[in-house]
């Protein structure tokens, strides 16, 4: 990093709360640099909620413009993450509700349903191949194909859960729905997920 | 009596660690007697064990400069359009106010000034707008590209961190340029001072990289 | 496939006197008063003899103006160049203070103004240390240009890039350190 960052000299990096006050100031630098802190993370989360790597990349891209307007809303009481994440969440959401609407069949509950129907095979039969690094590789492909054959709000429960952890009163917070809800979502997307990954190796190397 | 869904909701709610430490303690007595319970536990289990390690919490950004720097575009472009915004509104705005308050004399010269206004918001929105940097590519892995508007200094920034430094002991010689001669079949660049004496010739060596004779 | 060849016609170099018309017509103009000069047994034509046939100037999307500039917190490293921004450039020093931020002392250390080839590549070269080569990929709106740009280091190139330039909108580059103090590149699209 060049002399113009202080971070460049400092051993130690800026800490989220002062980079955000500089970025509230207008220091589109310091903004630079938490988008560069935090953009794998709010990437991750757009890719596993939507399953498409160009429409991911551009709703995070969404999420932090849309943070950098709001940035003169955020009394700093949260962590910048949490609020940041929350932005990308709903972008993402909106998003998904939007494609819903429009009557992309692609999200239809019923059809997704109908595509892991028990007993149907998401993968070639048998291994050729010993090599567990392989394997590994496979069932990450298979879990995210099985991911992908999930409802939007069956991934978005599991996601939230599996990856971001969060307990299942943030959940339904973020969904916008019961405590209920959530576990019964959570319920039924972990049978199916069962279901879809029955033939692979479910013990990870 | 418990549901099924109640019972459904138990087991993710223990696997989970909603329990309270009683319930915890209920339900692990259960698994006890429940070969059939304690398996499908232990395979849910081992499937969010696999969720966790196949479904990364992070996951590499794919063109990540350009991530940054077409962020960095799009808040230089929203900022330039409120600014016009805020000229707008104060040039109507203060033609809006000399109508209704100031005697017509005083009113013809504050609209005079809010036509000066609308006039300066007009030059602003006729000059073009922001450079910009749609991509970058550093051959050397160790420098790294990082691409950002600064509306202070009304400049589009390119940092190059990792260079090496320039020695000390090095000698920097400026060149002012008058005037540049290029000849395309040969692919050389005369270059000339006020004088018309000949400062460096920029040509191409054999692998097509540029050299400098002076 | 005609229509191609025919297109494909129109693009190579046309013969020099349909170019430039006006030079050939000048030319035989020329030609008159020098005969007329010369039975008179005077001549102050200019372009007296038939002169070698100018060669045609390439087409161009524009001029930069591109300039080396040491950055330096201590006064005392200045060189003590005498080089001095162009008027357009406003506030050069104060602005580049905003970017480069520790740095309190400026000075320009070369500078070149260059025509933007259309066909061609341009070399902007202020220095042997610090130097760009332009490609122009066409003017976009609001008379900018399109570009891919390289910024060069004696024989290395440090990085490659499309850009979008605007006139009013200058381009500054941090290039490498040196003696307390920095080397940066500003480059700027004149307005048409």
């Amino acid at each position: 990093m060049s002399a113009a960052a202080p971070a460049a000299t400092d051993p130690v990096e800026p800490l989220d709360v002062d980079l955000v006050k500089r970025s509230q100031a207008g220091d589109t630098r310091a903004f630079d640099l938490l988008v560069t802190r935090y953009r794998s993370r709010i990437y991750a989360m757009t890719y596993h909620l939507i399953q498409n790597e160009t429409e991911a990349w551009d709703l995070a891209q969404e999420a932090f413009i849309k943070a950098w307007r709001a940035l003169p809303n955020f009394k700093l009481d949260a962590a910048f993450y949490t609020w940041l994440y929350r932005i990308a969440h709903n972008v993402t959401y909106d998003w998904l509700r939007k494609k819903k609407i429009q009557g992309d069949g692609e999200f239809d509950d019923e059809r997704t349903e109908h595509r892991a129907m028990p007993g149907s095979r998401t993968a070639p039969q048998g291994f050729d191949a010993p090599d567990r690094a392989m394997k590994r590789q496979e069932l990450g492909c298979r879990i995210q194909d099985a991911i992908a054959r999930l409802s939007p709000d069956h991934r978005q429960a599991i996601v939230l859960r599996e990856i971001e952890g969060l307990s299942y009163e943030e959940i339904a917070e973020m969904m916008k729905c019961s405590l209920g809800t959530v576990m019964s979502r959570l319920f039924y997307a972990r049978k199916k997920l069962q279901e879809m990954l029955k033939d692979t190796y479910e013990n990870p190397v | 009596m418990k549901t099924p869904s109640d019972e459904n909701h138990d087991l993710i709610r223990w696997l989970d660690g909603e329990m309270t430490a009683d319930e915890r303690r209920t339900f692990e007595a259960t698994l006890q007697n429940d070969p059939e319970l304690a398996a499908e536990a232990e395979s849910m289990r081992q499937l969010s064990e696999s969720l966790k390690t196949h479904l990364p919490a992070e996951m590499p950004v794919p063109h990540a400069d350009f991530f940054n720097s077409q962020i960095q575009v799009r808040i230089a472009q929203m900022d330039l359009d409120e600014a016009r915004e805020r000229e707008k509104a104060a040039a109507s705005t203060a033609s809006w106010f000399s109508w209704l308050r100031m005697p017509w004399l005083a009113g013809a010269a504050a609209a005079a000034a809010a036509f000066a206004i609308a006039g300066l918001v007009w030059t602003q929105n006729s000059s073009s707008g922001t450079s910009t940097i749609a991509s970058t590519y550093t051959p050397n892995p160790a420098v790294h590209a990082q691409v950002f508007h600064s509306s202070d200094a009304q400049a589009t920034v390119l940092m190059l961190d990792g260079l090496e430094p320039v020695p000390a002991e090095k000698k920097i010689v400026g060149f002012r340029v008058h005037r540049a001669e290029s000849d395309a079949e040969v692919a050389t660049t005369t270059l000339f001072d006020e004088n018309g004496s000949i400062i460096a010739v920029v040509s191409k060596d054999a692998k097509g990289q540029p050299t400098l004779l002076q | 496939m005609m229509n191609e060849e025919f297109r494909m016609t129109k693009e190579y170099p046309i013969p020099k006197s349909e170019v430039h018309p006006r030079k050939a017509w000048l030319r035989a103009w020329c030609f008159l008063i020098l005969s007329s000069f010369l039975i008179l047994n005077s001549s102050f034509c200019p372009a007296q003899q038939p002169a070698p046939v100018p060669a045609k100037k390439p087409a161009t999307d524009g001029k930069v103006w591109g300039a080396l500039v040491y950055a330096t917190t201590d006064a005392a490293k200045l060189t003590g160049s005498s080089e001095k921004a162009p008027e357009n450039q406003k506030d050069l020093f104060g602005r580049l203070g905003k970017v480069f931020m520790p740095y309190t002392h400026f000075e320009i250390i070369g500078q070149h103004v260059q025509d933007v080839f259309r066909e061609y590549e341009s070399w902007v070269v202020p220095s042997r240390d610090l130097f760009l080569k332009i490609d122009s990929k066409g003017p976009a709106p609001d008379g900018g240009m399109n570009l891919h740009l390289q910024v060069w280091r004696e024989q290395q190139v440090l990085v490659k890039t499309d850009a979008v330039l605007h006139p009013g909108s200058p381009l500054f580059i941090g290039g490498p350190k040196w003696r307390d103090g920095q080397l940066l590149f500003v480059l700027d699209l004149a307005k048409k």
